[in-house]
């Protein structure tokens, strides 16, 4: 394991921002850290980052308890905060060799470093340019550059795409995806979800400090799935599969639009299976049964039943974040 | 050695900056045009009267003196109350610490760029303070313990300046309150002891004795005259009466405050309170690395 979170509590005064989290990440994974406004990802993220100490619990990096062994564990953390961090007057290469040196690493060890990251996040021909006078994008490559300088094994971003264009979100999604290649472990909190699903390896999920839902993505989503409803298309012969569904003890409820029958179903593959032989074997003419695709959003409300974040997320679903 | 990198950051930005030459040329031009003004005028009644006033260049040697130790006094604050302060406006200090890099480091780097500007401009002008040595001026050890004096007030303001830009979120509220507990050392002291020793008198106009005796004159501010050691103005007025005129600290307080007992204190008044005053530098520097550092009380500040 990258990283282990084991019943982390941290209060501010008499709020609870983090109520005994649990969390664990494999190695070489790009883990998405998803949670509503104040659900606790910012401290969880300041307590990993050595940024802030936890009143209770363990964080463990790469085997070694943060609490205890920081020093070390700085060199084994990038942090890219949701926000560029950037200093006036000062040049790329400048700003490197800056951080570089921040880590020990002078010199031609530093420059061969910082020019090897500069080239990965394409910003290679900047590196006599101001930073002020760069754009945001590119300026967000520079702050994951800037991150990467000491070789970290784990990335910790906090919401880094957050105010991009799309195209530069696509580029910086690259970007992640090459560094998981290089065996990197992502720790990536966002309120961007469809990025996340399509990015993440691993997902966690946390509300009012706790972790409510955790697992790889191949796995949230299929259970996303089985709480969708089922689509049935039938050509003709309709009432004798209402009849059918009807009869059935996984079926819910029955909603009938045009060709399409739309059935909660409670059961599993094999139910699923059996209503569709049943269907058949009653010559009723199914032209289509599948489960109706669930979303990382939909799940998302569900589980986090706060009406101002879904008034966020809907709004981000339609505006197409 | 290797450069503490935030020290090596702030110099190159200071250097490319047009604003520091301009300072340095303003601030030299208005010191050498008084200066050398100040001579012409000396070297002018020298030929009218053919009697030269050695005074005047320890005058001259004062002056300049004392123009530079109230800049140190109002710009170190300046450049140091925005330090941190500006790290965090600009989103930079949580990154600072995520690095390997120690608290004190960052705070010592902040703390040593600033004070190489201020020593930049001291040293820019001590040309003009050589001009009082053309015919005369102090002794060689008098610069050396002006010199001190200079450290002991950068590194007091300088802390003070620091300290404040780790507590306070926003520069100018930084600035201001460095300002505020500077003129609180600087006026304070001397106003409690003002105080204290008009109530003495007062306390001493309803006895008696004083229609005798006249012990109004004997009256002073008792304990509180110590606080004075606190104050950096009280120390560089002491030295530089002690070097150009009263040879005895003891009498240049004591004008200002009544007749003091001849004591310890009173005979190292400008070792001890320079003494003090770096102690004060040095806590105000403990608060401002502990202010950064993480700790189980700090509160989390996020800005979208």
């Amino acid at each position: 394991m990258m990283l282990e979170i084991k019943d982390l509590r941290k209060k501010f005064g008499k709020f609870h921002a983090l109520n005994g989290l649990d969390l664990h990440i494999p190695q070489g994974s790009l883990y998405g850290f998803v949670g509503p406004n104040g659900a606790g990802k910012t401290t969880t993220i300041k307590i990993m980052t050595g940024l802030l100490f936890a009143d209770s619990g363990k964080v463990m990096i790469d085997g070694t308890d943060v609490s205890r062994g920081l020093n070390d564990l700085k060199m084994k953390i990038g942090y890219v905060p949701d926000f560029f961090g950037v200093y006036d007057n000062l040049k790329v290469n400048e700003y490197m060799e800056f951080f570089a040196s921040c880590y020990g690493i002078d010199g031609l060890k530093g420059r061969t470093r910082y020019m090897t990251l500069l080239e990965q996040v394409g910003l290679e021909d900047k590196v006599n340019f101001y930073v002020d006078s760069l754009s945001r994008g590119m300026k967000q490559r520079l702050c994951l550059a800037r991150a990467l300088i000491h070789d970290p094994l784990l990335l910790v971003l906090d919401e880094p795409t957050s105010g991009l264009d799309p195209r530069t979100r696509f580029e910086f999604k690259e970007i992640l995806k090459e560094l998981k290649e290089q065996g990197k472990t992502i720790f990536i909190s966002s309120h961007v979800l469809s990025e996340l699903s399509e990015l993440c390896t691993d997902i966690g999920v946390i509300d009012q400090g706790k972790m409510i839902l955790s697992g790889s993505m191949e796995e949230i989503l299929r259970r996303v799935n089985a709480t969708n409803p089922l689509i049935i298309s039938v050509l003709g012969n309709k009432d004798k599969a209402l009849t059918i569904l009807k009869s059935q003890p996984c079926v819910q409820t029955i909603a009938v639009k045009d060709e399409d029958i739309r059935v909660n179903f409670i059961g599993d593959n094999q139910d699923e299976a059996l209503l569709l032989q049943q269907l058949v074997d009653a010559e009723v003419l199914v032209h289509g049964f599948y489960r109706e695709q669930g979303s990382l959003e939909s799940l998302f409300m569900q589980i986090t039943d706060h009406d101002k974040e879904k008034a966020v997320l809907v709004h981000e679903i339609e505006s197409g974040l | 050695m290797k450069l503490n990198p935030v020290y090596k950051r702030e110099t190159t930005v200071s250097s490319r900056s047009f604003r520091l030459a301009l300072i340095l040329a303003i601030f030299n031009t208005i010191l050498a045009l008084v200066v050398l003004l100040n001579m012409y005028s000396v070297v002018e009644r020298v030929k009218l009267t053919a009697e030269i006033q050695y005074s005047s260049f320890t005058n001259l040697y004062v002056f300049v003196a004392a123009v530079e130790f109230v800049m140190l006094m109002f710009i170190m604050p300046a450049l140091t109350a925005g330090s941190i302060s500006g790290e965090r406006e600009r989103q930079t200090l949580d990154i600072l610490l995520t690095t390997t890099l120690k608290p004190w480091e960052i705070i010592w780097g902040k703390f040593t760029s600033s004070f190489g500007t201020m020593f930049l401009m001291i040293m820019s002008s001590f040309p003009l303070l050589s001009v009082s040595f053309v015919y005369g001026g102090v002794m060689i050890h008098d610069v050396f313990i002006l010199l001190l004096c200079y450290l002991a007030v950068a590194l007091l303001c300088g802390s003070m300046g620091i300290c404040f830009s780790t507590l306070f979120k926003r520069s100018t509220i930084a600035t201001v309150v460095s300002y505020g507990v500077l003129v609180l050392i600087g006026a304070g002291t001397y106003a409690i002891n003002a105080f204290a020793l008009s109530m003495a008198r007062m306390n001493i106009k309803s006895t008696y004795v004083m229609s005798v005796g006249g012990m109004a004159d004997q009256t002073n501010s008792g304990a509180f005259l110590y606080l004075l050691l606190l104050n950096p103005v009280a120390t560089f007025y002491a030295m530089i009466n002690g070097q150009t005129g009263d040879s005895q600290v003891i009498r240049s307080l004591n004008s200002w405050f009544g007749p003091h007992p001849d004591n310890f204190i009173m005979e190292n008044w400008v070792v001890l309170s320079i003494f003090i005053q770096l102690v004060l530098a040095a806590i105000f520097m403990f608060i401002a690395v502990k202010a950064i550092s993480p700790s189980k009380g700090k509160k989390i500040r996020k800005i979208k």
